[in-house]
């Protein structure tokens, strides 16, 4: 689910920049907090960072002692992703393994279906491996999915989150790409 | 960092801050050997413990599934979210991100400016949802909802699952299951009104 969540940051200016007339100084924080903004790409809290959208304000400045650098205390709205127990998304297959398919799901690319949540389909193996179900119902590379995210877990070093999610209730699986009256199979 | 867990990781060779996690250290006596056949030991003891730890600890939601069937799979977003944050439908961020890309056009002159990595993908994602021609109705029709005491959370999910009917709103969403009787009317009626307003095919 998409977030917009309002913070506030602490941007660090070199005491170079600091020359500069207001406008300048101005920039310079912003483009730092871009900066430090792009270089986090995910929180445990907030899920991926996306954009910032606005800045709100720009407190007053302090001199750190030893360095000369000045930190001001920016205040900003930004949009993030994150996925929720309970949530219903979807994502495109990107990888058919026996026990299960890897998708992606907007920036999160390690979301995991065991074959044990997605009810009656049956692992076909092949030089393009597939799950088929008595249906005729197909999950392969490229299947769009829907599913219900069972839970999410936050990777400190890699500093992403991994998802598992199943297909183990009424309306979940494969979606056509496009909207449309008969838009997905039911399990 | 090392010096966190520093029972017996006097010889541990740059763990790289790992050391300071792995208690199982300990475990293993032959403590005298420094080099890489301790280094290997200790690196394979850490990963395991590593990986145990991480299931056993915070991070255990994703294996511990399974053993989280005693509670029912349902969206308690409100308990989860971080503070000051709100939730987004897909159709309101999807413009957002557009608006912010559009922008971009101009800002990437400046090679300083840069957008995160998954701004890219997280827009992809949002394009491909887009199924609404007008995010703010939306928003105003389901809002009608929060008067039955449907949250947010729930909304955005009603939103972002472009729902036909309202068997499948119930099914997708459980913890309005509960309230059907009294939820039934308002949801079928904001379902009709969300069909005027879906983009056609």
């Amino acid at each position: 689910m998409f977030l917009k969540t309002e913070l506030q940051w602490n941007v660090v200016i070199p005491a170079e920049s600091l020359d500069a007339k207001g406008l300048m100084l101005q920039k310079a924080i912003i483009v730092r907090l871009l900066d430090d903004f792009a270089e986090r790409k995910a929180t445990k809290d907030l899920g991926y960072l996306l954009a910032l959208t606005t800045v709100e304000k720009i407190g007053e400045g302090k001199v750190r002692q030893h360095t000369g650098d000045v930190l001001f205390p920016v205040t900003f709205s930004a949009i993030s992703f994150k996925l929720f127990r309970g949530e219903i998304l979807k994502g495109v297959v990107h990888k058919v393994l026996k026990q299960g398919v890897i998708l992606r799901c907007g920036p999160i690319e390690n979301v995991y279906l065991s074959s044990s949540k997605m009810p009656d389909y049956n692992y076909v193996p092949g030089e393009n491996p597939i799950f088929l179900n008595a249906k005729s119902s197909k999950i392969e590379k490229g299947t769009t999915l829907r599913f219900i995210v069972i839970g999410a877990k936050w990777l400190e070093a890699e500093r992403e989150f991994q998802a598992l999610v199943g297909l183990h209730a009424d309306y979940l699986g494969p979606v056509s790409g496009a909207p449309s009256a008969s838009m997905y199979d039911l399990p | 960092m090392s010096d966190k867990g520093g029972k017996g990781f006097t010889a541990v060779p740059k763990g790289k801050g790992k050391g300071g996690k792995s208690s199982l250290k300990e475990a293993t006596p032959k403590g005298k050997d420094d080099g890489p056949a301790k280094s290997k030991k200790t690196r394979n003891v850490q990963f395991s413990s590593q990986a145990a730890a991480s299931t056993k600890g915070k991070g255990g939601q994703a294996d511990g599934g399974a053993k989280k069937d005693k509670e029912p799979l349902q969206l308690k977003l409100e308990n989860e979210l971080p503070k000051g944050a709100k939730c987004l439908m897909d159709c309101e961020a999807a413009d957002i991100l557009q608006g912010v890309q559009d922008h971009m056009v101009i800002l990437s002159k400046d090679p300083s400016i840069k957008l995160p990595v998954s701004f890219d993908r997280a827009l992809q994602y949002t394009e491909k949802s887009t199924n609404y021609t007008d995010p703010e109705s939306v928003r105003q029709v389901l809002q009608n909802l929060k008067t039955y005491g449907v949250t947010d959370g729930e909304i955005c999910v009603m939103a972002n699952v472009y729902p036909e009917t309202a068997d499948e709103v119930f099914a997708l969403l459980p913890s309005l299951k509960a309230r059907r009787i009294m939820l039934d009317d308002p949801v079928n009626d904001v379902l009709s009104e969300l069909a005027k307003l879906k983009k056609s095919a």
